[in-house]
């Protein structure tokens, strides 16, 4: 009982492709301008207000890890991957529904809890390889920099960045279950995963307000602690992991009774 | 047992009733057209049948599933072929990665026999098709699990007209061997020359059911005459001919007679042309089924 499995997975495999390629060289460039920030980020450090480097979660730019936790994870990973892992669950569903592929495929024998779980299961396909991409590129721009970076912190940034990506999916898989317009789905959810970024980044400025941060996935994943600190917070990602889970299944519970 | 049985479907969307109360059963073994207009509720039906739809009362039994117990109905549909009315493929697959991806998931011992009677073009992409290629495509998937029950949702609508009696003939080879066909159409010669039965279906009501050969008594032809004179009407109307309208030296009517009397009876006249033809569905609601259903207005 693979088939959808396969077939989505291959569907995937184009834009992931492309994904992986931007991300790559998007961190390339910003290895290539790291020598600068790294003379500057002391004047960096003293020159914006505080605020701004919360709001990006900067710390210890001038070290290889707070520059990699600090700049390129909240923008390439908890940014632009995760929009696009949002923006690609929200057609899942919707997008079958509409072009009528979803009457051929549940014409078969095969229960509606499974095409959902068989959709999302694909997900695989764009998590390797962001996964091998961005390992292959952050070691290569270490090594050519000269700044060794810790094998076991770039393992461990990566691990707990897969239950954030998963809970921008569950968060589309749900749009894709419950909105009918395929344009609407996508939108929300792209919009959604973008504005959780920015919400969790301005409540830090505010102390009164710092609670709303909490409502934001990206909370639960700080690359910054994990490379610079080596604090791995394994319950973070398990809050992560059960909201995933529950996104997924309230998704299945939706369209298994739904019209289609 | 019959093969599908459906008991007070109804299926609303806010004030619209898409299907009212329908009832009917398709036994065993034979070809069952289910015939209306466009838009008259066939598409509301077969989607409820396969589960795709929820009714909002009533219900319906599938090969013994009753379509509410989704788990039943899912176990079913590994007997049951359906050909949508609008074919919805994985457009980048090639037809044969199409029919690979089915076939893992219900079977395909039949494939290269139907592929020899619809060959579509099977390594190209599905999204370069014509009309009729993805038809042919999606009889072909619909088949070849070898299913009990066959539900068709206007089968021939662009294939040629060779491959139209192709399918006709497969139908009826089908039927033969014991299957269940449930066929509907908007087209009453298609459902005339296979069906054994007829349900007829207009705006969410089922307004008749009967055998085929009593909808062929009253559905007549259609008939137009270019006589070389124009000639009183008085004379030449005969009492099966109905709907007669004169224009000139043309006359047009709808024939309820047998075709032989018709042509016994025109020769009598200087006749430069005739055209017999199927009537319009419209027409034998028309005549026969009330102008207006008890719904409308």
């Amino acid at each position: 009982m693979t088939a959808i499995l396969r077939v989505e997975s291959r569907k995937l495999v184009r834009g992931t492709a492309i994904l992986t390629g931007l991300l790559v060289m998007l961190s390339a460039f910003f290895f290539v301008v790291f020598p600068s920030i790294q003379e500057e980020a002391e004047l960096f450090e003293e020159v914006y207000p505080e605020y701004l480097l919360d709001l990006l979660g900067i710390e210890e730019l001038h070290t290889i890890e707070g520059f990699v936790g600090g700049y390129i994870f909240p923008f390439i990973w908890i940014l632009l991957a995760g929009i696009y892992f949002a923006y690609v669950s929200a057609g899942m569903i919707s997008q079958d529904v509409r072009a009528r592929r979803m009457d051929l495929l549940l014409a078969n024998p095969i229960s509606r809890e499974s095409v959902v779980l068989q959709k999302v299961a694909a997900l695989w396909v764009p998590l390797v390889s962001l996964t091998t991409g961005m390992v292959a590129v952050l070691l290569a721009g270490a090594t050519v920099l000269g700044e060794p970076i810790d094998p076991v912190s770039l393992a461990i940034v990566h691990l707990l960045g897969i239950p954030y990506l998963l809970v921008c999916a569950g968060i589309g898989i749900l749009l894709s279950a419950v909105v009918d317009r395929v344009e609407t789905a996508q939108a929300t959810a792209l919009v959604l995963v973008f504005a959780f970024w920015l919400v969790d980044g301005l409540s830090h400025m505010n102390p009164d307000f710092e609670w709303v941060g909490e409502l934001t996935p990206s909370r639960y994943y700080d690359p910054s602690a994990i490379l610079v600190h080596e604090e791995y917070a394994l319950l973070d990602a398990g809050i992560l992991l059960v909201a995933f889970l529950v996104l997924v299944s309230t998704a299945v519970l939706v369209f298994v009774r739904g019209d289609i | 047992m019959p093969t599908i049985e459906i008991a007070d479907l109804t299926k609303r969307y806010g004030d619209v009733v898409a299907n009212d109360a329908v009832t009917f059963d398709v036994e065993s073994g034979e070809i069952f057209g289910y015939l209306g207009p466009n838009g008259a509720g066939k598409t509301t039906t077969i989607r409820l049948l396969l589960g795709l739809i929820t009714p909002t009362s009533g219900t319906a039994e599938v090969l013994g599933a009753d379509i509410r117990d989704r788990r039943a109905l899912t176990e079913a549909k590994a007997s049951i072929g359906y050909l949508p009315d609008t074919l919805g493929f994985e457009e980048r697959l090639t037809g044969r990665q199409a029919l690979d991806y089915f076939a893992r998931m219900r079977g395909d011992e039949r494939r290269d026999e139907l592929l020899e009677l619809f060959p579509p073009p099977l390594e190209k992409p599905i999204e370069t098709y014509s009309a009729g290629n993805r038809r042919m495509l999606g009889i072909v998937q619909a088949f070849m699990h070898d299913p009990d029950l066959a539900i068709l949702d206007e089968p021939t609508s662009g294939l040629d007209p060779l491959k139209q009696d192709r399918m006709h003939a497969f139908l009826e080879e089908e039927r033969d061997a014991g299957k269940t066909i449930f066929f509907s159409s908007h087209v009453l010669s298609e459902v005339q020359r296979v069906c054994d039965r007829v349900g007829i279906i207009r705006e969410g009501k089922l307004v008749a059911l009967e055998e085929i050969d009593d909808l062929l008594q009253r559905s007549g032809k259609q008939v137009r005459v270019q006589l070389a004179e124009s000639v009183e009407e008085d004379g030449f109307v005969t009492p099966e001919m109905i709907d007669v309208e004169t224009v000139d030296a043309t006359v047009r009517f709808t024939y309820t007679g047998e075709s032989a009397d018709l042509l016994e009876h025109l020769v009598q006249y200087e006749v430069e042309d005739v055209d017999i033809g199927d009537p319009q569905l419209d027409d034998i609601f028309k005549h026969y089924y009330g102008d207006e259903p008890a719904e409308a207005g």
